[in-house]
C-alpha cells in the first residue's frame, strides 16, 4: 500500500500549541513519527536575565497559562534557597494549597481534553463545567481564575479567612462527588474502554529511557512523583498516596490522573483544616549573593525543574526553566509509531502538552492600512473607553 | 395544470423547499438537544439557516490539485438531487407516497447510497491528504453499515409482503401489534444510519481532531453549503424511511393530521439520533467495522429471522 | 558532614571511579551535590551514574562565564541532584553527545547547539530547535555578549508601527 505524509500541526483542530508531528501513513496505521517543535519560542531565558528578580516572577508566571502556580513557586524556591531566607509555615502551606488547587484544575481540564480527542463532547462539556468550582475557588482566594500571582518573594500576597475556607471547603465536596462519578464512567463506559485501552503504549523501560515524568511516567508503573521523593513546601507533614498504573497505555494516564484528584481533594482538606498561624510573608533583600541553585517540582504534567543563578545583583544572571512537556514529548514518537491514525490526537493529548500565550495583541486597521500593536497602556484605555460607552466608568478605579 | 402539481410535489411539498427548511430546522433540534443533553445553551432556531445564508455569500475557492474541477463543482448538488429523489418514493402526508411501486424500498436505498458516494468522490478530486483518508474511510465505513441496514429494513417488508414502502406502512397502520415485534431491527437501523449521517459516534471520516475536515476539507462557501444541506435533508429522509417501514408511516392519518403525525414521528427519530450522539465516544474505523459486522449484522438477521417466523405463523 | 551521608557517598563514589576526570566536588545541602567534570569523560560519567540508580537526567542548563561555554547536567535519580558541570573554551566548543545514554536528551543537546553554539559531538543533524529556521546563523542567543537591541535593530521587518 502507498505511503501518506500527513501533517499534523502546527495548527490543527487536535492541538492547542503550535507543535507539528508529521505522519507516515500506511492506511490507517502509523509507520512512523517525526516530532518538530519550537514554534512558540519566547526567549523567556534571556528575559529573565534583564529583569529583577520580583519583576521575573510575573514573566515565569506566564511562562505556562495552566501551571502558572508550578513555574513561580519552583523559580521562588530557588530565588529563597539564595537568599537564605526562612519562609513562614503559613505560606508555605497557602502555596501548597494553590499547588493542589492547580492540580485539581488542570487534570480536570485533561479529562475534558481527552474526552474532545475522543469524540466525546458530553464528557468535555462536563468536566470543563464542574471544573469552573474549582476556577471559582481559585478566584476567591487570589482574585484571578488563572494567572493567580499568590506567590511573592518571601512568601503568599493574600491571607486565607474562615469563610473563605468554608467556601472552598463546600466546593470541594461537590467535586469530590463528580469525580468518583467520572472515574465510574472511564472505567465502565464501552466506548472510552475502547478508545483508550492498548493505545499509546509505553513500557516501564521506554518510559525512563526517554525520561518521562509525571502522571505520564507513573501510568507505566514509574514510581516517580517529586511531592514524595523529595517533600517540598509542606508535603512531606500531608497524608497521601503515590498513584501508578501498571497498564501503559492511555487508559492508565486517565485512571492515574482521575485517582491524584481524589489525592488532591484529600490534601486540601487537609491543608485547610490544619493551617499553620502566622505571618504570610517575609522581606527578602533586592540584591542576592552569588550562588546557585536547582529545585524540582511536581507540576500537574509532571516534574518541572528550575536552575536558577545569582551574581550579587538585583537580577539573576542565568535562570533555565524545563516544562515537563518537554520531557515527555520524547515519549510521544514512540507511542505512536504502530498505531491508529485516529488514536494520534488522544495519544498526544494524554501526556497533556503545555499551551502558552502571548502578552500582547497586533489589530489590523483597514482604514490606515497597516498593523497596529497595541501597548498594555492602550489596552488599556481601549477597555476603559469601551465600558464608558457602555455606562460603566473603570477610569475612576 | 395536470403538470404543475408533481412539479409543486418535487420543489415545493414535501420536495425541496419543504426538505430545505425541515434538514436545517431538524439541524437545529438536534443541536439543541446535543447541547442540553451536555449542560449547554445551543444555538437559537435561526442559526442553521444563518449559517446556510452565510456560506452561500461565502467564496467559492477550488483546489488547483483537484483531480476533476467539474466533478468537484457538481457532486454537492449530485448529492442534494438523490436525497430528494429518494423522497418521492417515501410516504410524507398520507398512507400513499406521491408515486409509489413496487419496490421503491430497494430504490429509496440505492438513492440513500448515491450521496456517500458523492462524498468520498469530493475527498478523492480534492486531493489533499486530510480528504484523502476521510474518502476512504467513508468507503470503508459504507460497507460496515449498509449490510445491517439492508437487512433491518428487510425484515419488515417480508412480514408485510411487499417491496413498496406505502405498502409496508399501510400493513403496519392496520396491524398496530406488530410494531413492538420490530424493536430489534429498528434499533439497528438507527445505529446504521447514525453510521450513515456520519454522526457521532461514527463521524469517522470527518472527525476533526485527526484529519480536519475529512472528505469536506477542500470545500468552502456555497458547495460547502450545499453540502451541509444535503447530509441535513439525508437526516429527513433517512428519519422519514425509518418512520415508514417500522413504524407505520402516518397510521393511516392524512393531510394536516398526517404532516403533523410525520412531523412528530421524524423528531422523535432524531432525538433518538441526537441521544445516541451524546452519549458515546467517537471509535475507531476498524472497531466500527468489527461493530457493525459481529454485532449489527446478527441482530438485523436475527429480525429478519423472526419476521419469517412470524409470517409463517400467520400463514 | 556526616548529616550527608548518602550524598558524600556519590560525591566519594565519583571521585573514586573517575579520578582526574571529577574534581570540585561539592555537597550544598541535602539532595544537591555539584562537581565539575571533564566533557571528554562525560557520557562515561553518565553512563556509570546511570547504571548506579541515576536513570533520569532531568535537564541540561548551558551558560557562559566568559571565557568558557559549558553546560549543567542535572541527573537525578528523583531524591538526588547531582549536577555536572561541564566547561568548553569559548574558541573552540565542543562537548561529546550524551544520546547513547539517554536518548530523551535530544532536545536539550539540540538547544545547547541553538542558544549557545557549543557544538555537540554526535548529535545527527535535523531541524533547529528551538529557534525559527529563519533565524540567522552563526548568532546564539543565550551569549552574554548577545543583546536583544542588537537584534532587534538589525531585523528591519520585526519593526512595526506603535500607536
Amino acid at each position: 500500500m502507498s505511503k501518506i505524509t500527513i501533517p499534523l500541526g502546527p495548527q490543527h483542530p487536535a492541538l492547542k500549541e503550535p507543535e507539528n508531528f508529521m505522519l507516515v501513513l500506511e492506511g490507517e496505521q502509523i509507520s512512523g513519527a517525526t516530532v518538530n517543535l519550537g514554534y512558540n519560542h519566547r526567549g523567556m531565558e534571556k528575559a529573565a536575565e534583564s529583569r529583577t528578580y520580583i519583576q521575573n516572577l510575573y514573566l515565569i508566571e506566564r511562562v505556562c497559562g495552566i501551571c502558572s502556580h508550578s513555574h513561580t513557586t519552583t523559580y521562588i524556591t530557588n530565588v529563597e534557597e539564595l537568599a537564605k531566607a526562612e519562609v513562614p509555615q503559613r505560606a508555605l502551606a497557602i502555596r501548597t494549597l494553590f499547588a493542589e488547587l492547580e492540580r485539581v484544575h488542570s487534570h480536570l481540564l485533561w479529562l475534558g481534553v481527552a474526552g474532545y480527542e475522543m469524540g466525546f463532547e458530553t464528557l468535555f462539556m462536563y468536566t470543563w463545567r464542574d471544573r469552573e468550582q474549582v476556577l471559582d475557588c481559585l478566584e476567591m482566594l487570589s482574585g484571578n481564575r488563572v494567572h493567580y500571582s499568590i506567590n511573592t518573594l518571601g512568601g503568599v500576597r493574600r491571607d486565607i479567612t474562615a469563610e473563605l475556607k468554608a467556601e472552598v471547603l463546600k466546593r470541594i465536596k461537590f467535586l469530590e462527588e463528580r469525580t468518583q462519578y467520572y472515574i465510574k464512567l472511564a472505567t465502565q463506559e464501552p466506548t472510552v474502554l475502547a478508545r483508550t485501552s492498548n493505545v499509546g503504549k509505553l513500557p516501564y523501560d521506554v518510559a525512563i529511557e526517554r525520561g518521562a515524568v509525571g502522571p505520564t511516567a507513573r501510568a507505566s508503573g514509574v514510581a516517580r512523583d517529586v511531592r514524595k521523593d523529595e517533600p517540598y513546601l509542606i508535603y512531606g507533614q500531608l497524608d497521601f498516596k503515590l498513584i501508578t498504573h501498571d497498564t501503559n497505555d492511555v487508559f492508565g494516564r486517565l485512571v492515574v490522573r482521575a485517582l491524584e484528584l481524589v489525592e488532591s481533594y484529600k490534601m486540601i482538606n487537609q491543608i485547610l483544616n490544619h493551617l499553620p498561624e502566622g505571618p504570610i510573608a517575609i522581606k527578602i533583600p533586592m540584591k542576592i549573593a552569588a550562588g546557585e541553585a536547582v529545585n524540582h517540582y511536581e507540576a500537574p504534567r509532571g516534574e518541572d525543574i528550575h536552575y536558577l543563578k545569582s551574581n550579587n545583583t538585583d537580577k539573576p544572571e542565568r535562570l533555565k526553566v524545563r516544562a515537563p512537556t518537554l520531557a515527555n514529548l520524547q515519549s510521544v514518537a514512540y507511542m505512536m509509531e504502530g498505531g491508529w491514525l485516529a488514536d494520534v490526537p488522544l495519544v498526544i493529548a494524554a501526556i497533556d502538552p503545555c499551551m502558552s500565550c502571548t502578552d500582547r495583541a497586533a489589530v489590523w486597521n483597514p482604514k490606515k492600512g497597516k498593523t497596529e500593536v497595541y501597548s498594555w497602556e492602550d489596552m488599556r484605555k481601549l477597555g476603559i473607553e469601551h465600558y464608558k460607552r457602555r455606562g460603566v466608568d473603570f477610569g475612576r478605579l | 395544470m395536470d403538470s404543475i402539481i408533481p412539479l409543486a410535489y418535487i420543489l415545493i411539498f414535501p420536495g425541496f423547499l419543504f426538505l430545505a427548511v425541515y434538514g436545517l430546522y431538524l439541524q437545529w433540534v438536534d443541536r439543541k438537544l446535543c447541547a442540553v443533553m451536555q449542560n449547554r445553551m445551543g444555538p437559537p432556531w435561526v442559526q442553521p439557516y444563518a449559517d446556510f445564508i452565510k456560506l452561500l455569500a461565502k467564496e467559492v475557492i477550488v483546489p488547483d490539485a483537484s483531480t476533476n474541477k467539474t466533478m468537484f463543482r457538481v457532486l454537492p448538488f449530485f448529492a442534494m438531487a438523490a436525497v430528494i429523489t429518494a423522497l418521492v418514493s417515501i410516504p410524507v402526508w398520507g398512507p400513499a407516497a406521491m408515486y409509489s411501486f413496487q419496490g421503491d424500498l430497494v430504490v429509496a436505498i440505492y438513492l440513500l447510497t448515491i450521496p456517500t458516494v458523492t462524498f468520498f468522490l469530493a475527498g478523492w478530486s480534492s486531493a489533499s491528504p486530510y480528504s484523502t483518508v476521510g474518502s476512504m474511510r467513508v468507503l470503508t465505513q459504507l460497507f460496515a453499515y449498509e449490510v445491517p441496514l439492508m437487512l433491518a429494513l428487510i425484515g419488515p417488508a417480508i412480514l408485510a409482503g411487499s417491496w413498496n414502502m406505502s405498502e409496508i406502512s399501510a400493513f403496519f397502520s392496520a396491524n398496530p401489534r406488530f410494531i413492538p415485534a420490530q424493536l430489534l431491527g429498528f434499533l439497528a437501523a438507527l445505529i446504521a444510519l447514525q453510521g450513515k449521517l456520519e454522526r457521532m459516534p461514527f463521524d469517522i471520516p470527518h472527525a476533526k481532531n485527526e484529519i480536519v475536515g475529512g472528505q469536506f476539507t477542500e470545500y468552502s462557501g456555497r458547495l460547502y453549503g450545499f453540502f451541509l444541506l444535503a447530509v441535513d435533508m439525508e437526516l429527513v429522509v433517512g428519519a422519514a424511511l425509518v418512520n415508514a417501514v417500522f413504524l407505520g408511516g402516518t397510521l393511516g392519518l392524512s393531510g394536516w393530521a398526517g404532516t403533523g403525525m410525520f412531523l412528530a414521528k421524524t423528531l422523535f427519530i432524531t432525538f433518538l439520533l441526537a441521544l445516541l450522539k451524546v452519549l458515546m465516544a467517537r471509535i475507531r474505523i476498524e472497531q466500527m467495522v468489527n461493530f457493525c459486522w459481529k454485532y449489527l449484522a446478527p441482530v438485523a438477521m436475527a429480525q429478519v429471522a423472526f419476521d419469517i417466523f412470524l409470517k409463517y405463523k400467520l400463514g | 558532614m556526616s548529616e550527608f551521608q548518602t550524598e558524600e557517598k556519590v560525591k566519594a563514589g565519583l571521585e573514586a571511579k573517575f579520578p582526574g576526570a571529577v574534581t570540585n566536588a561539592l555537597v550544598q545541602r541535602k539532595n544537591r551535590v555539584w562537581l565539575d567534570a571533564a566533557a571528554e569523560k562525560l557520557p562515561e560519567i553518565l553512563a556509570w551514574m546511570k547504571a548506579g540508580g541515576f536513570n533520569h537526567l532531568a535537564t541540561v542548563t548551558g551558560f557562559d562565564e566568559g571565557e568558557n561555554l559549558g553546560a549543567y547536567y542535572h541527573m537525578t535519580d528523583t531524591k538526588m541532584i547531582v549536577t555536572l558541570k561541564v566547561k568548553t573554551p569559548r574558541a573552540n566548543p565542543v562537548i561529546p553527545s550524551v544520546l547513547a545514554v539517554f536518548p530523551g536528551a535530544v532536545s536539550y543537546e539540540k538547544e545547547l547547539e541553538d542558544m549557545l553554539g557549543i557544538k555537540i559531538q554526535g548529535l545527527p543533524a535535523g531541524r533547529r530547535y528551538p529557534l525559527a529556521e529563519d533565524f540567522p546563523v552563526g548568532q546564539y542567543p543565550l551569549r552574554k555578549d548577545w543583546k536583544t537591541e542588537d537584534y532587534l535593530a538589525q531585523q528591519a521587518s520585526l519593526k512595526t508601527e506603535s500607536k
